[in-house]
């Protein structure tokens, strides 16, 4: 069983990435868990043609956690996809990282854990211990870091490098990255910046997804691009990524940059 | 972000905010105290207050609720359960003429506003009362900020009208002797004709607390408490001692002190205080003379300066002399309180002196 993570800056895409990714990967005849974590709770709902569906610590809440099943909690969406979302909190109350924990201990004690990959989706930043989970105790073995050529973007992409590095250092972590996915915004030289990035993290870009409106007229039918145009251009670039990640053999712990590093790194880029 | 204000012996000086906080906000005898955290929370420190209460022959139990927080309230937030917490104490019977909500580290961690909780109109005062230990405040800090939110339940009257009083503010509720000592300072007050107004906080109730402005001094425990004493100061305009003396002369100061803030002349008490002293002295005259060797009062504790020059001031005073192979007496932990903390030092250094010249 291959568990992976994909974290990258909020709105940056990593949720679209996921369900095409994942549809992609049951298209080859895989048994896929997509997790999605993060209390806006929307990762997994491409997959599910549009439907929200219960999260676990929604029902945790309702119900307290003695009487919950893996059916209560795992949702089958398209080309078989198992589908879960953590959920969290109302905004601005409690801790949604602690749900995190919560949630990975039911899974665990629910044995949900299983299929030939797993996908974890988490949010924009590790703001805590909690949404650095996945990266714990040996969930997610390989990290792939989503983000465009947007600084800001880069920004979180090194700041999640950095809690890869910290945590890779423990004995019980096996956590490594396993490349980096540009997500293109269309900004000239972008695949040449975040490659260059990605090299001098000490790793390497393992897709480039350009920007196609496909992605768009896909989610407005509440489908991922798999499904909605299976023979588009964009759906066989999330078949490549998918194709890729899946044989990739090649893991590093990464070399975050320093934050002037990086200023005068993405300086290098800019038109001016 | 914090400080943590570490003295060299932590074990002993710093401990949990919220144990200092409950030490005193448990001596408002009408008021229920409400620990927002983990059960956890309040058993150690019911069981410390207890046993206390129980040491000290009352037979009583301290009127503490917990929120009892599991983890889903972590996740999804504990002011609901805050919320029914305080509806339970109030509920209580006798009903509490107060309620001290106390925080603990989780619920300031995940971001709890106990405050805004605490500030819905019940009709009966709800005072939220930070005791957050990880936010760098320890068991003094805890004691500070009971005795703050003690103090909010009195109007403030910077005007009130003063009796010729005395508060004693922030006794250790939990050290041994408490009492005597407060006994003590009562008396040596008397002497300048200064009665007691309050036990700033010790078996009071809520009520009580309206009276805390007339004192025309306050008497702080110790010196660690000065901030309180500017409080109050400020909320009430009155003046302060900042501490309960220690040893023979600094009792003398101690009426001085009294007298000077007080508008006094404490000449004639200091001199009834230094003949009863005198006397108080010639009790031990069998033992002057001996062979004394002080010790630490225990490894685990450093020896605290006032404790050292109560001991140099009655080794001189009773002639004794120091050596090695004098009988072991250990420095006093804390430093005696008045002429009757000495008297009672005395006692047991008589008690050590004897039984090492029996063998």
């Amino acid at each position: 069983m291959k568990q992976i993570a994909l974290y990258g800056k909020g709105g940056i895409g990593k949720s679209t990435t996921a369900a095409n990714l994942s549809a992609a990967l049951a298209g080859e005849g895989l048994d896929i868990l997509q997790i999605g974590c993060d209390p806006k709770h929307d990762s997994t709902r491409m997959l599910m043609h549009g439907a929200w569906i219960p999260t676990v610590l929604d029902l945790i809440r309702e119900r307290g956690d003695a009487s919950i099943t893996v059916d209560d909690v795992v949702y089958r969406g398209f080309g078989g996809v198992r589908c879960v979302e953590a959920g969290g909190p109302e905004p601005g109350i409690g801790c949604a990282g602690r749900g995190i924990i919560a949630t990975f201990q039911l899974l665990e004690r629910l044995e949900a854990l299983k299929g030939d990959i797993i996908i974890y989706d988490v949010l924009g930043d590790v703001v805590c211990g909690g949404f650095a989970m996945p990266m714990r105790e040996g969930y997610a073995q390989e990290v792939y870091l989503v983000t465009s050529g947007e600084l800001m973007s880069l920004y979180a992409a090194n700041n999640i490098a950095k809690a890869i590095t910290r945590l890779s250092r423990r004995a019980r972590s096996r956590c490594t990255l396993g490349g980096v996915i540009c997500n293109a915004k269309n900004i000239e030289g972008e695949r040449d910046l975040v490659e260059e990035f990605a090299r001098r993290i000490n790793s390497r870009l393992i897709a480039y997804v350009p920007r196609d409106r496909t992605v768009q007229i896909a989610e407005l039918n509440r489908q991922t691009v798999i499904e909605y145009a299976p023979e588009s251009d964009q759906a066989a670039v999330y078949r490549d990524l998918a194709r890729a990640i899946r044989g990739n053999e090649t893991t590093s712990i990464p070399t975050p940059l320093e934050m002037d590093e990086l200023e005068s790194f993405a300086l290098e880029f800019v038109q001016v | 972000m914090n400080s943590n204000p570490s003295p060299s012996n932590s074990s002993r000086f710093e401990g949990c905010t919220l144990t200092g906080a409950l030490s005193v906000l448990t001596e408002v005898r009408d008021a229920v105290c409400i620990v927002h955290g983990p059960s956890g929370c309040v058993h150690h420190n019911f069981s410390l207050l207890h046993a206390t209460l129980l040491a000290n022959d009352r037979l009583e139990v301290p009127r503490l609720l917990s929120t009892g927080l599991t983890e889903n309230d972590i996740i999804f937030g504990g002011e609901e359960a805050l919320e029914e917490a305080i509806a339970r104490g109030l509920s209580l019977s006798p009903a509490p003429a107060a309620v001290f909500v106390l925080s603990t580290c989780i619920v300031e961690t995940i971001g709890d506003d106990t405050e805004a909780v605490c500030a819905k109109a019940r009709g009966v005062p709800v005072i939220a009362v930070p005791t957050a230990g990880f936010l760098g405040g320890v068991f003094e800090t805890g004691v500070k900020n009971a005795l703050s939110a003690v103090a909010s339940l009195a109007r403030p009257a910077p005007a009130a009208e003063k009796t010729l009083s005395a508060n004693l503010v922030g006794e250790k509720n939990l050290e041994y002797g408490v009492d005597e000592n407060a006994a003590e300072i009562a008396r040596l007050l008397s002497r300048l004709g200064i009665g007691i107004n309050l036990r700033f906080v010790r078996g009071i109730g809520t009520e009580d607390v309206g009276r805390l402005g007339s004192a025309a001094v306050n008497v702080l425990r110790e010196p660690a408490l000065r901030p309180v004493g500017e409080d109050l100061r400020r909320r009430f305009n009155t003046p302060y001692v900042d501490s309960f003396p220690a040893g023979l002369a600094g009792t003398r100061r101690f009426l001085e002190e009294a007298g000077r803030v007080c508008g006094i002349d404490a000449s004639a008490a200091v001199e009834e205080e230094r003949a009863y002293q005198a006397e108080m002295l010639s009790r031990f005259s069998e033992i002057a003379g001996s062979r004394v060797c002080f010790r630490s009062p225990h490894p685990m504790l450093e020896t605290d300066p006032d404790a050292v020059a109560v001991c140099t001031e009655c080794t001189e005073a009773l002639n004794l002399t120091v050596d090695p192979d004098g009988a072991a007496i250990p420095f006093p932990y804390p430093a005696p309180v008045g002429t009757a903390g000495t008297r009672r030092m005395l006692h047991r250094w008589s008690v050590l002196i004897r039984g090492k010249e029996r063998k």
